[in-house]
């Protein structure tokens, strides 16, 4: 077995940690391989790290991979060569590398064919549910969701900057033309307008939607660092604002932190969209212009309090668009206690979010 | 024999700055593959520092580009300077040319503004070029950057493609702000730089203020690190360690306690909230435990 075979080898186990590693990555891998000493175990993971790591949120799964891979390989070569990692042990194969990195890299994208079809192979993370039982799962996809919230904030600030290059302002460069002889020395572009989203999201905290609502929460936070203007409220059967308690704190523990800081547990604790809303037209009914653009994120499971919709059609009045985001699949959208149909008479979308994949879709289309 | 990072780690140290031995693997293969560096981490951790050091170490020219939301390639690569053209042409009329001639003078290089990009490549030294906080550029801009890092050539349509004369040396700075491209990402060598070990930032904080003693340098670094153990909006850097360092020397300070710490709290702190919080931290426990 050579090094090759197991740098190869340690790819693919990064792969399957859901690290994506193109062939070009590999290839600078081993080339700068060739260049560092690599019986120093600093020098040895910095070449690994900076060739193959492209993003800091990989780093964790990266570390974990590499320690166990490598010293998982080092005990078992620890037999017949005593004290030699296995990195050392290879040192002669290393002309090998240089001759067949290109070779090998075909090889590896030959070998990605199957059951790794796309970076990260079967374990995509955004295609998985989010209505998971197993806390593993759900600790997996938590480790995705800055990521991801990272991307979907992303799109929807480029979704706000496309198509506004600004236009020649002709009545000013003409008119400025004049002290220059006709000839448009300067050009004059209208000053853009930039339209800013203003957003306030509402988002179900209670136990029934805890994954989905960790992903949300996390999202809105993400949003609110691009856009200064968002108002956040989280509620169970109570409701109040969260916009502040979002900023600080770490995405993946913004539900423990809201259900900590914020009040959004009332008299009976059990999810009341009914109530939640009404409070919500009470007390914070002048944070909507008719710019603002609400973001529902829910099952519409009311557990079958009063599903008090007309708040919902007050708001639509009011407001510019409402989208409804429901991790639940559209096959069960109102039976048992859903009242999404109810609500989403008055909302202007009404959108499936079951998979983040799903999600991300959704919010390309707003 | 110094092996060649060490040596590297030396020379950036007489270019005062520290690094260990990952980041200056980083930089060792960035010379040798010809690759451009993505330096990630916290705001305040030298990033930008890294490729000031590294230009003062090789001895060569800074080209930096600070990037913003809406810059483009006629700030960041080249611009036709039209008023030139303009005027070019006006004379030309006067004189009679022959208008094929004329079009051909006014795009030649007399009329090419040249960019911070442009001029990394076309320098008769070989430079460093650091684009600074990628992540706030657009999309678009970031995809006219992948010419320039993996062939290290610009095509400039009436002129044809411009070959570097000496690759640069080529730093990216991101606060990861947002998603910069996989294309991007792929171009380049990955260094995170994170908050530095207590005895690094000890090195550091000797280094950078001069009249540190090594006693103070130590407990400077030491309640640095327990500060950044509390759960804050914005966590004091290593830039901000040095501003307290120093202003520790300025009032002629030896020893660090709760009350010097609250009256030079706002070179630390540069949050609202986290003042207060810490502030009652401090007052609560008076100590600098932290807990």
């Amino acid at each position: 077995m050579t090094i090759l075979h197991n740098i190869q080898g340690f790819f693919e186990e990064l792969r399957l940690a859901g690290v994506p590693i193109t062939p070009s990555q590999a290839m600078d891998c081993c080339q700068a391989l060739l260049q560092v000493d690599w019986t120093q175990e600093d020098y040895f993971y910095s070449a690994l790290f900076s060739t193959l790591v492209k993003d800091y949120a990989y780093g964790e799964i990266f570390d974990q991979v590499f320690h166990s891979y490598f010293t998982l390989q080092f005990f078992q070569s620890s037999a017949p060569e005593k004290r030699d990692p296995i990195i050392y042990r290879q040192l002669n194969a290393i002309e090998q590398i240089s001759i067949s990195g290109g070779q090998m890299a075909m090889g590896i994208s030959q070998s990605q064919g199957g059951a790794a079809d796309s970076p990260g192979g079967t374990k995509n993370p955004l295609d998985q549910d989010f209505r998971l039982d197993s806390m593993s799962d759900i600790h997996q996809l938590e480790a995705v969701f800055p990521i991801i919230a990272r991307r979907l904030a992303a799109k929807m600030v480029r979704k706000r900057n496309r198509n506004n290059l600004a236009k020649i302002d002709f009545r000013r460069t003409i008119r400025n033309s004049m002290s220059s002889g006709g000839v448009p020395i300067d050009l004059f572009t209208t000053k853009k307008i930039r339209e800013k989203p203003v957003i306030l999201a509402l988002c179900d905290v209670s136990g029934s939607v805890m994954t989905f609502s960790c992903f949300s929460l996390a999202l809105i936070a993400s949003l609110e660092r691009f856009f200064r203007k968002i108002d956040s409220f989280a509620f169970i059967d109570e409701i109040d604002e969260v916009s502040k308690l979002l900023l600080s704190g770490h995405p993946l523990d913004l539900r423990n932190h809201v259900l900590k800081h914020a009040r959004v547990v009332g008299a009976s604790g059990y999810t009341d969209y009914g109530v939640s809303l009404k409070a919500f037209h009470q007390r914070y009914r002048n944070y909507l212009s008719h710019k603002s653009t609400v973001l529902i994120f829910g099952d519409a499971r009311n557990n079958w309090f009063n599903d008090e919709s007309w708040v919902l059609q007050e708001m639509k009045k009011n407001v510019r668009k409402i989208y409804w985001f429901n991790p639940e699949p559209q096959r069960n959208w109102g039976l048992g206690d859903s009242r999404i149909f109810e609500y989403q008479k008055y909302c202007t979308q009404v959108f499936e979010c079951s998979t983040l994949m799903q999600l991300e879709k959704a919010i390309s289309q707003l | 024999m110094l092996n060649g990072i060490e040596e590297l780690k030396n020379h950036m140290i007489k270019a005062d700055y520290i690094c260990n031995d990952k980041t200056a693997t980083v930089l060792y293969l960035a010379q040798a593959l010809q690759k451009p560096v993505l330096v990630e981490g916290p705001a305040g951790v030298g990033k930008t520092a890294i490729a000031q050091a590294f230009s003062r170490m090789k001895g060569i020219p800074l080209i930096r580009l600070q990037c913003y939301e809406g810059i483009d390639e006629s700030k960041a690569l080249y611009e036709w300077n039209y008023k030139r053209q303009l005027l070019h042409i006006q004379a030309a009329i006067n004189q009679e040319k022959d208008s094929q001639q004329v079009e051909e003078e006014i795009f030649s290089e007399t009329f090419l503004l040249s960019r911070p990009l442009l001029n990394s490549i076309v320098s008769d030294t070989p430079a460093v070029l650091l684009i600074d906080e990628i992540d706030k550029v657009d999309f678009e801009f970031e995809a006219l950057l992948l010419e320039l890092l993996s062939e290290f050539q610009i095509t400039i349509p009436e002129l044809g493609t411009i070959k570097a004369r000496h690759i640069p040396y080529v730093f990216l700075t991101s606060n990861a702000s947002r998603e910069l491209s996989e294309a991007l990402k792929r171009r380049c060598l990955y260094l995170y730089l994170d908050f530095p070990s207590r005895e690094m930032e000890e090195q550091i904080l000797l280094l950078k203020v001069p009249d540190l003693s090594q006693e103070l340098a130590q407990k400077v670094a030491v309640v640095m690190r327990r500060i950044r153990g509390v759960e804050m909006k914005k966590l004091p850097s290593i830039a901000e360690s040095i501003d307290w360092a120093a202003s520790l020397i300025w009032l002629g300070k030896d020893d660090v306690d709760v009350e010097i710490l609250l009256q030079t709290l706002n070179t630390l702190v540069k949050h609202h909230e986290d003042l207060e919080k810490i502030e009652r931290l401090l007052y609560s426990r008076q100590d600098l435990e932290f807990r």
